[in-house]
Parts: structure tokens; C-alpha cells; sequence
């Protein structure tokens, strides 16, 4: 057996480099850029998700910076990444960050744990906040919990459809209202778009529509607009009090939604079973599709061919947007949705994390964002009314008035409820709903056994019987409370 | 017989191509996708020939050029968890090997044992009991916890090579009235000097490849390439090159180490198969 | 000397041993040992106390109430459990038996000692350095329905692709998984079996070839029962990873579609990481580890039966 010598140096380059690092690595808790503690108020760390908001929001920081002197570190993380780190940091009761996104369906369980603080007191000392001009049915559906205020909305979204102007004059198509009209059903929705199927245009197969069919969220979220817009609820009573959570998934605004949802995946590409969230907004834009409907953001998003690249992509200027159908004979929900900003309570810099989303959630900056013109004008989430109405701001973005009437319709409560434990109900019922759309079952069958399924999970959740308080949430409470801390 | 003897050499050159384009067929092609320009990434029928550019790494690594410190916390991690390992294992390994050790084969097969445990379902509790002690995103608490993959490997591996060598060499040194340390120290490790090279390099690539530690144990400062791949996976789109040149970048230490230190790799692999 | 050590008997030491040089095995392996059972022990037991109670980050930061199996029961009658499980299975068993199979193939053609043909085995390496994160990636966009490599390949040889992709249709997701996997890890089989082949002493198999044994023979009968002990340790390693693999899966189908790859280690993700149930994902961990505990003690009373150590 022959003996390696002629290792001798490499051995012992080995050894250093493993001592100096064994070294090193000990010294590590000591060296190791651990996590600034911000204790000075010249520093703010913002946590957030890199949704189109966070691009322009990063921009405009210099001026944050320029007018109060406190520094931002800013850090944008992956939606699960996110969570898992923001719920991390609360059970360590660690401070991570002085300002973080809060995704609507989040915020119940975060105020009710202590994590975030309420931003009532804060609110109620500002005198030029301006909470007035915020939308009610979004700070109603985002960013108020049991009577508090915890977040304010840096971007809000509604559903809107969006049609391609010249495949519908060219296959003869009455162009769809830009208001909620009784006319205007899911039903003309489905025909229209079957008058599509299997056509051609510009030489190329033509696809009716798109869908999200990845679970669990995206199927979801596309999903529960349809059964929202039938007045579908997911429990018995909730966020009307007393709170009951007994699951009313067999109800026929389900069944019907379920069944419009299954006709639509047939007008879609057979891929986009596995469509998140802007593989059908890329898609739309890419040209094969007719029409189809989703979150208000990809009203601009799909200007641009791929995200935040600023390139236009081929259909810019041939789309144009329009209201959501309803269901005939029942009054409009749309479902919102968006990203708001809180402060942590571990945070020991509130006041410093208030104030930057006092300005990133303000008027002037919202319309700073709006008319940033890198990557091709890629923002118009607002959240406040006045910025629906400015001239300069509908110049760029020409369907503000179509989003606007959806989100005066909105309700974020109802579509989604922001229940403790959503995330196991979302997860069986994105399941259900992909099964439904790939295979051949019964929907009536498989809403039952979903329904069953939810009950077992709320039942191990303790939410059925429901034993906490519960709290009248409707719109009207949250317009109360709004005037009254907007009264300064 | 000679054309026998050509015709299955013939056969087997073409075997061998065929494992080559399959194993590495698909790398070429993800390096392909960091170089080549966005669009040509999803043609049909895939585009063969293109422009090539950097700009996808500068991208990662100058500007905004997040990757380029999570390269760095890479390295610091896996050197420091070979480096944590050997003190632990290669004495773990040397008794293993030279001494009776009574329900030997029960412990050899106890270290095994640990690389079954899910590690997803550590990482809470690791979490709390990290945070708790004040180790949150440092170095050391990924260092630390990769230890339950490096150490069980390593032993396995390490014992095996120690097998190898002959016992009459460490006999005669202790005929000349050598202790044990010395014996270890100064005769047997420097035989087994391959086997620890290879050790360490499998503890590094384990180390170096790990998402899921990373993922809940290491900040924003400390994170490492693995993580850095994810983030570019978001809700909002699938940046595809700056994940192909994040992943090229997360891809080429490992192979180059495997590459260079290549004669050491099959010398190692035989887990003490059968007495050389 | 050497008249010395002829001559002087072959008795033990006259002083007792000391308390190190008696224990000094135990003392050697001990610090491994400690670190392991320190690094392991804790989260186990941690989990363990955490399963009998109800806790659910989402409903509240602690522990609420103590449910004693609740959460064990819970766990096995959950949706996806059954599914998870066979899934879970399915790709262990089938992908260890494949890599093994596969691998072997590949080391036979190794050894024939061509010219050039250490280059194929130098390279052949590379797949599994790479990261299971990363080779996940790289296989999303290699079956990519519009794009993809594969899917281009498929459609080449005429091969039926489903028009949602391979990854999209429930009936190929989890042989979509299964591949990437097999993809990784069979360079690893054929370098450790190429290893493993290559120390066959010559004279074994000179002796067999002069008995004029076949090469199929010589394959079954000698060579493979004398690289038994590598070839069992190397699939129980497989089959522990694969069976608590959950980063490709995230990666590719996130459990999809419907529960088509849906697996233990993912179920075990989605309870921790995302619904942050840690009653629940602790009576999951237990779980698993029992019912991988079990297959691998069936595993290795069988085959390490007769092994020396």
C-alpha cells in the first residue's frame, strides 16, 4: 500500500486554512454582523416583500432620507421566506425590523398576538396624516382589527378584468363596461369568452382566457372572486358578531363558482394548472390570451414583458381594463387584498418606523411612486382617493376610474376572512380546487368532503366552538372609527 | 476476437458519451441560461446559439450584487463546519477502528441512524433554543447544527479509511514504547491523510449545499447561497438568469473541488468494502 | 532490540492500566457523541413535549392547552397524510432501487479501463455536488411546458407530453421528481460502486475467470457479494435522504398537483413553516422518524446480519 507524501504541504495548507477558520467561526457570535439593534432613532429597517410597490418605494427612500435624517435599511424577502421570518422574530421575541409588510389575511393573528402595535395612539396625535382620504372599504379589509388601526396601506389591490381591444373588435365582441352592470355577468363573461374558443388570430392559436391553478394561493385568490361575487361566505357568521366558524362551503354560490372556475380552465392554456400569480399576468402579455381578470396591479404590470424589466412588452397599448362580472340578482364584492406597513412591537424605534410609513403610505409619495418613470411606470396600488382623481397620475395610468369603482366594492373581510389559521384552510381548499380542475370529480362531492375538512381543522384550531370575544367588524364600524381618529 | 475486443470498446466509448450527456448535458445547459440573453431562455425550439453575456452576474454580484456577500458567508460556513468536524469525528473514527469497543456495531449504526431524522423538523425547535442563547444569524449556530450531517458521515467514512491501514505499523511504533496520541498523530493520520481530504471535502459540499439550516438560523448578513437562489423565486416572477448565475456561482466550489482533488475521490469511496 | 522483543515475554503490563488507557476508546468517541446527542436530543425532546399540546402560532405565541395525542391522531387522519406517506415511499424505495441499478450499470462500464474514460468518471461526479435547491431549479426549467429542454427533447422522439407539462400533470409529477433525483445521486452509486468493484482483488477475479465463469456470473456471484457491505450501507444512506427530501419537491411542484408529489418532508414544511402549527409538526416529526426507524431496523437486521465489525 503505497503512502501519500508528496501531500505534505497541501495537509498542512488544510490545517491552517480549517484552524483559522475553526478560530474564526468560534469568534463568530462576537465578529458576525449579527442583526443591528437599532436603539438610535437614526435608523429605521423595513421589512418587506418585493411586490411591484417595493421598486418605487426603494427609489423614492433618498428623499425619505433627505427630509427627517434617519438612515432605512431596507430588505425585501420572498413571500414564504417573509413569514417564516417575521413569525420567527415574534416567538424569539426578537427585534428584527421597525417596519414590516403585513399581507392583509396576516393581520388578525399578528394584533391579537401582541406582535404589532395599534397604531390608533399614533394616528390619533397626527394632525396631517389625512386619514380621510384613505379608501374605507380598504382600510376596512387591510388594516382594521377588533377597532384598531395596526397598518396603513402602502399598496392596495382590487380584481379587475382585462381585455384585448383588438381581438374583440376583430371577432366582433361588444367591449365589457368599465362599471358594474347587471348586464355585465359571469355568465356573459363565460359566453363571451366561449366565442373565442378555438379560434386564431395574427396566425397564432388563440386562448380565450387565463387562470391561476397553482395551489394553494393563487388558485385561491383568483378563485374566491367568483364565489365572493355570488355572495359565497366561508363561515356562518363572521366578521358580522357573534363570530361562528362553522364552514358553509356547500352552499350553492359555491357549487355555481366552482363550476364557472372548471369552464374557465377549459378557455385556458392546459399549463396554466400550474400558474401562480404572474404566470398568467405574463401570459396576457405575452398575446395568446383574449381576456381574463385578476389583481389590479397587473392592469400596469402588463405593459412590461417580464417583471420590472421595463421592457414594453407586445400587447402595450392594445388592452384596455374593465369592471368584474357579477352574479345576476346579487350585489358586488370584489376581492382586496395588498400590502400594508406595521411596527413590530418588539421594535425599540416605533416612533421611527410610524413615521416612515406615515410618508410611505402619504399622498405625496404615492404619487412620487406613481410617476417614477423607470421600468415603465410601474405603480398605481393606491389606496387613497385623491390620488384616483389627479389629473397628472390618470394621464399615465388611463383606468383609474374602473379601479376605483372595484374598490369601492371591495371587501377584503368577506373574500378571504383574515382568520387566525387561514393558511391551513387556503391549503385544503387551493387543493380542492386544483383536484377539481384537473380531474373529473364531482364538485358537489368534493365541497363536502372540503367542507368536512375544514370543520376538522377549525375544530383542532379551538375556533369551533369559537371561545374568545368576537367583534362586530363591518364597514360601517371602521368608517367610525376612521373619523373618529382622523379628527385631530 | 479483435473485432469482438473493438466492437465493445466501441460500445462503450459510446456509453460513455451518453453518460456524459445526460450528467452533464443539463449543467452545460443552466450555464447556458445564466450567459445567454433573457428572452432567448423559453424558445421553442431551444435556442443552441446566442449572445453570450455577464449580465445576469453582474447583476448578482456588483449591483445590486446581493449574491457576492452570500458567497462569502457560504465559505465561511462550510470551512468552518469541516473545520468544527474533524476535532470530533477522526478521534470518534480512530477508536472506532483500532479499539474493541463493546455494541461497536450498534454505535457505528446509531451515527447512520441520525441522518434519518427529517431535518425540516428541527428547525423550530433549533430556532428557540438558538435565539435563547443569543446565536440568531451567526456563523457558528450553522456551523453548529451542520454537525449532525458532517459528524455521522465523516466517522462512517473516516473509520473506513483507518481500516485500511496496517496494524503492523502502528505495532512496531509501539513496541518502540510510542503512546497512543503519538502513534495516531504521527504514524497513522498521515497515512490516512487521502482519506481525510475526502472527508473533508464531502463535509464541505454537504455543509455548502444546505438550504434548510440557513433558511430559519441565518439574517439578512449571514445568509448563503442556497437562500440566495430562493429569493429570486418570488411570487412575483421567476427571475430565470439571476437564479441560473446565483446557482452557477452556488455551483462552481463544490466542482472544482471535487476536480482537483480528484485521484482522492475514488480512493474514498469505498467505505471499507474490502480490505485493500 | 529486536533479541529484546523476542525474548521478552508476552505478558500485559505489570502496572494496572490507567482509568484513559482503559476507557480511552469511549473517551475518543465520547465528544461526537455528546455533540450529536446535544444537537439531536434537544429538538427531538422539544418536539416531543410540544406534540401533546395545542400550539399554533397563528391562534397564539404559546402553548395553549395540553391535548395529549391529539395531535398525533390529528396527524395520521389528516388529508394528505395517507398520500404523503405513499408518496413518500414511492420515492424512496423506487428511486434507491433505480440510482442503485443504474449506478451499477454505469460503474461496470467504468472499469472497463478505457482510454479517456476517466474523464467520463472525473466529470461524472458533478451532479451531486450540486445543491438539491439548485437542482431543482435547474429541472423546473428543464421541463418547463413552453421551453423546457426536456419537454423539446420528448416532444422529438415523439413521446407524448401532457399539455400542462410534466410537472402539471398528476399522472407524471412524481416520476418528474423521481428523475431529478435519479439525475443527482446515480453518479454517486457508480463512483461508489466503481470504488468499491475496483479494490476486487485480481487474483479473485483471475481465479474465476480461469473457471471460465461468464461475466454475468462473475458479476453475480463474486463481485457483487464482495462489495455487499458498501453497496447496503450506500442505500440505506439513499433511501434515509430521499425519504425526508423536501427542497426539490418545494422547488418543483410544492406538493403538487392535487398530492401527486406531495411527501412526508413536505408535509412536514408546510405544517412548520407555514401554518405554523408546532403541536401538529411535532407529532408529524415523531412520526416520521418512527416509521423511518422501523424500515431501517427491518432494514439492517436483515442485512447486516452476518457483517463483522
Amino acid at each position: 500500500m503505497s503512502v501519500d507524501t508528496t501531500g505534505l504541504s497541501r495537509r498542512s495548507l488544510l490545517k491552517g486554512v480549517s484552524g483559522a477558520a475553526l478560530v474564526g467561526s468560534s469568534f463568530g457570535p462576537l465578529l458576525a454582523p449579527t442583526r443591528a439593534r437599532a436603539q438610535s432613532s437614526k435608523l429605521v429597517r423595513v421589512l418587506a416583500v418585493e411586490d411591484p410597490f417595493f421598486f418605487s418605494m426603494k427609489a423614492m427612500i433618498p428623499d425619505f432620507e433627505k427630509e427627517t435624517g434617519v438612515k432605512v435599511e431596507l430588505e425585501s424577502l420572498s413571500y414564504d421566506a417573509l413569514q417564516a421570518r417575521l413569525v420567527s422574530a415574534f416567538v424569539a421575541k426578537t427585534s428584527d425590523a421597525d417596519v414590516i409588510a403585513v399581507d392583509q389575511m396576516w393581520l388578525g393573528q399578528y394584533l391579537d398576538n401582541g406582535w404589532i402595535i395599534s397604531l390608533n395612539d399614533f394616528i390619533a396625535k397626527d394632525k396631517d396624516i389625512d386619514l380621510a382620504d384613505f379608501i374605507p372599504e380598504v382600510l376596512y379589509s387591510s388594516n382594521t382589527w377588533r377597532g384598531q388601526i395596526a397598518t396603513l396601506p402602502v399598496a392596495a389591490y382590487a380584481q379587475g378584468v382585462m381585455y384585448r381591444k383588438d381581438i374583440l373588435e376583430q371577432f366582433g365582441i361588444a367591449t365589457p363596461p368599465t362599471q358594474t352592470s347587471e348586464a355585465w355577468t359571469w355568465d356573459a363573461y363565460l359566453n363571451a369568452l366561449k366565442s373565442l374558443d378555438g379560434k386564431q388570430f395574427g396566425g397564432k392559436p388563440l386562448f380565450p382566457t387565463v387562470v391561476c391553478g397553482s395551489q394553494p394561493s393563487p388558485i385561491v385568490h383568483m378563485f374566491t372572486q367568483i364565489s365572493a361575487s355570488h355572495g359565497a361566505n366561508w363561515f356562518k357568521a363572521f366578521p358580522t358578531s357573534p363570530w361562528n366558524f362553522e364552514p358553509q362551503l356547500t352552499g350553492p354560490a359555491w357549487m355555481k363558482s366552482v363550476d364557472i372556475y372548471r369552464e374557465l380552465y377549459k378557455l385556458s392554456p392546459p399549463e396554466a394548472i400550474n400558474y401562480v400569480w404572474f404566470d398568467a399576468g405574463t401570459r396576457f402579455a405575452k398575446g395568446d390570451i383574449g381576456m381574463f381578470y385578476w389583481w389590479t396591479p397587473y392592469f400596469y404590470l402588463i405593459k412590461n414583458s417580464g417583471y420590472m424589466t421595463g421592457k414594453k412588452s407586445d400587447i402595450m397599448g392594445k388592452y384596455a381594463a374593465a369592471a368584474m362580472p357579477k352574479a345576476a340578482g346579487v350585489e358586488q364584492t370584489i376581492s382586496l387584498g395588498g400590502w400594508s406597513l406595521g411596527v413590530p412591537s418588539s421594535s425599540a424605534n416605533q416612533e421611527a418606523g410610524y413615521a416612515f410609513i406615515k410618508w410611505a403610505t402619504s399622498k405625496a409619495t404615492q404619487k412620487k411612486m406613481a410617476l417614477w418613470p423607470d421600468l415603465n411606470y410601474q405603480f398605481s396600488d393606491f389606496a387613497r382617493v385623491s390620488l384616483y382623481k389627479d389629473e397628472e397620475v390618470k394621464a399615465i395610468y388611463p383606468y383609474l376610474d374602473v379601479q376605483y369603482a372595484m374598490m369601492k366594492q371591495g371587501n377584503g373581510k368577506i373574500t378571504r376572512p383574515p382568520v387566525p389559521g387561514y393558511t391551513a384552510l387556503e391549503s385544503v381548499l387551493g387543493l380542492t380546487l386544483n383536484q377539481l380542475l384537473t380531474g373529473a370529480a364531482d364538485p358537489k362531492v368534493a365541497l363536502e368532503t372540503t367542507n368536512g375538512l375544514f370543520t376538522s381543522i377549525l375544530k383542532g384550531n379551538l375556533m369551533i366552538p369559537y371561545q374568545k370575544e368576537s367583534f362586530g367588524d363591518t364597514l360601517s364600524e371602521a368608517k367610525a372609527l376612521i373619523s373618529k381618529l382622523g379628527k385631530s | 476476437m479483435l473485432r469482438q475486443k473493438a466492437f465493445f470498446s466501441a460500445l462503450t466509448y459510446v456509453g460513455g458519451l451518453l453518460v456524459l450527456a445526460i450528467f452533464i448535458g443539463p449543467i452545460v445547459w443552466f450555464i447556458a441560461l445564466a450567459i445567454r440573453p433573457a428572452e432567448t431562455a423559453f424558445a421553442m425550439p431551444p435556442q443552441f446559439t446566442f449572445q453570450p453575456g455577464l449580465d445576469a452576474f453582474r447583476h448578482i454580484l456588483v449591483n445590486p450584487g446581493t449574491n457576492a456577500p452570500q458567497l462569502v458567508n457560504s465559505l465561511i460556513v462550510a470551512i468552518g463546519a469541516v473545520a468544527l468536524n474533524l476535532p470530533f469525528s477522526v478521534p470518534a473514527a480512530y477508536a472506532l477502528s483500532r479499539f474493541k469497543v463493546r455494541g461497536k456495531k450498534n454505535i457505528m449504526l446509531w451515527y447512520l441512524g441520525l441522518l434519518m431524522a427529517p431535518p425540516i423538523a428541527f428547525l423550530i425547535p433549533y430556532f428557540i433554543l438558538i435565539t435563547r442563547v443569543g446565536l440568531q444569524g451567526t456563523y457558528f449556530s450553522m456551523v453548529l447544527v451542520l454537525q449532525t450531517i458532517t459528524i455521522p458521515f465523516s466517522v462512517w467514512l473516516m473509520k473506513s479509511f483507518i481500516d485500511e491501514v496496517p496494524s503492523e505499523l502502528e505495532e512496531a511504533a509501539r513496541v518502540d514504547g510510542a503512546r497512543w496520541y503519538t502513534v495516531m498523530w504521527r504514524i497513522t493520520l498521515p497515512i490516512v491523510r487521502p482519506g481525510i481530504i475526502v472527508t473533508s471535502m464531502f463535509a464541505f459540499v454537504f455543509a455548502w449545499n444546505n438550504a434548510a439550516f440557513p433558511l430559519v438560523l441565518s439574517s439578512r448578513s449571514t445568509a448563503t447561497l442556497p437562500i440566495g437562489t430562493l429569493g429570486y423565486f418570488a411570487t412575483s416572477g421567476v427571475t430565470w438568469n439571476f437564479i441560473a448565475a446565483a446557482a452557477v456561482l452556488a455551483m462552481i466550489p463544490p466542482m472544482i473541488i471535487f476536480l482537483v482533488f480528484d485521484r482522492y475521490v475514488v480512493r474514498g469511496l469505498t467505505f471499507g468494502s474490502v480490505k485493500g | 532490540m529486536s533479541v529484546q522483543t523476542v525474548l521478552a515475554p508476552q505478558a500485559e503490563k505489570p502496572v494496572r492500566p490507567s482509568f484513559v488507557r482503559r476507557y480511552l476508546p469511549y473517551l475518543l468517541i465520547a465528544p461526537s457523541v455528546i455533540m450529536l446527542l446535544s444537537l439531536i436530543a434537544y429538538p427531538l425532546l422539544f418536539a416531543l413535549r410540544s406534540s401533546l399540546y395545542f400550539w399554533n402560532l397563528q391562534i397564539a405565541p404559546q402553548p395553549l392547552t395540553f391535548v395529549g395525542l391529539a395531535n398525533y391522531v390529528q396527524a395520521l387522519n389528516a388529508f394528505d397524510f395517507r398520500d404523503a406517506l405513499v408518496n413518500t415511499l414511492v420515492l424512496s424505495v423506487t428511486g434507491t432501487a433505480i440510482e442503485f441499478a443504474f449506478g451499477l450499470a454505469i460503474a461496470l462500464l467504468l472499469l472497463k479501463a478505457l482510454p479517456g474514460m476517466n474523464v467520463v468518471r472525473a466529470l461524472l461526479i458533478l451532479p451531486t455536488t450540486i445543491a438539491p435547491i439548485v437542482v431543482g431549479f435547474l429541472f423546473r426549467y428543464l421541463y418547463d411546458p413552453g421551453g423546457g429542454l426536456i419537454t423539446w427533447l420528448l416532444r422529438v422522439f415523439g413521446a407524448p407530453v401532457p399539455p400542462m407539462g410534466l410537472l402539471g400533470s398528476p399522472t407524471t409529477a412524481l416520476a418528474a421528481v423521481l428523475f431529478a433525483d435519479v439525475w443527482q445521486w446515480t453518479p454517486f452509486f457508480a463512483i461508489v460502486l466503481y470504488a468499491s468493484l475496483l479494490s476486487v482483488p485480481d487474483e479473485i477475479i483471475e481465479a474465476a475467470r480461469l473457471d471460465r465463469a461468464s461475466p454475468l456470473t462473475m458479476l453475480i456471484r463474486i463481485k457483487l457479494p464482495l462489495i455487499r457491505r458498501t453497496a447496503v450501507i450506500i442505500a440505506m444512506l439513499r433511501f434515509m435522504q430521499l425519504f425526508n427530501t423536501f427542497d426539490t419537491v418545494l422547488v418543483l411542484t410544492r406538493g403538487g398537483p392535487g398530492t401527486s408529489t406531495r411527501t412526508l418532508g413536505y408535509s412536514l414544511y408546510e405544517q412548520g413553516l407555514i401554518n405554523f402549527n408546532i403541536g401538529l409538526v411535532s407529532a408529524m416529526t415523531w412520526i416520521t422518524v418512527l416509521i423511518v426507524n422501523i424500515i431501517v431496523a427491518l432494514y439492517v437486521s436483515f442485512a447486516f446480519r452476518n457483517e463483522e465489525w
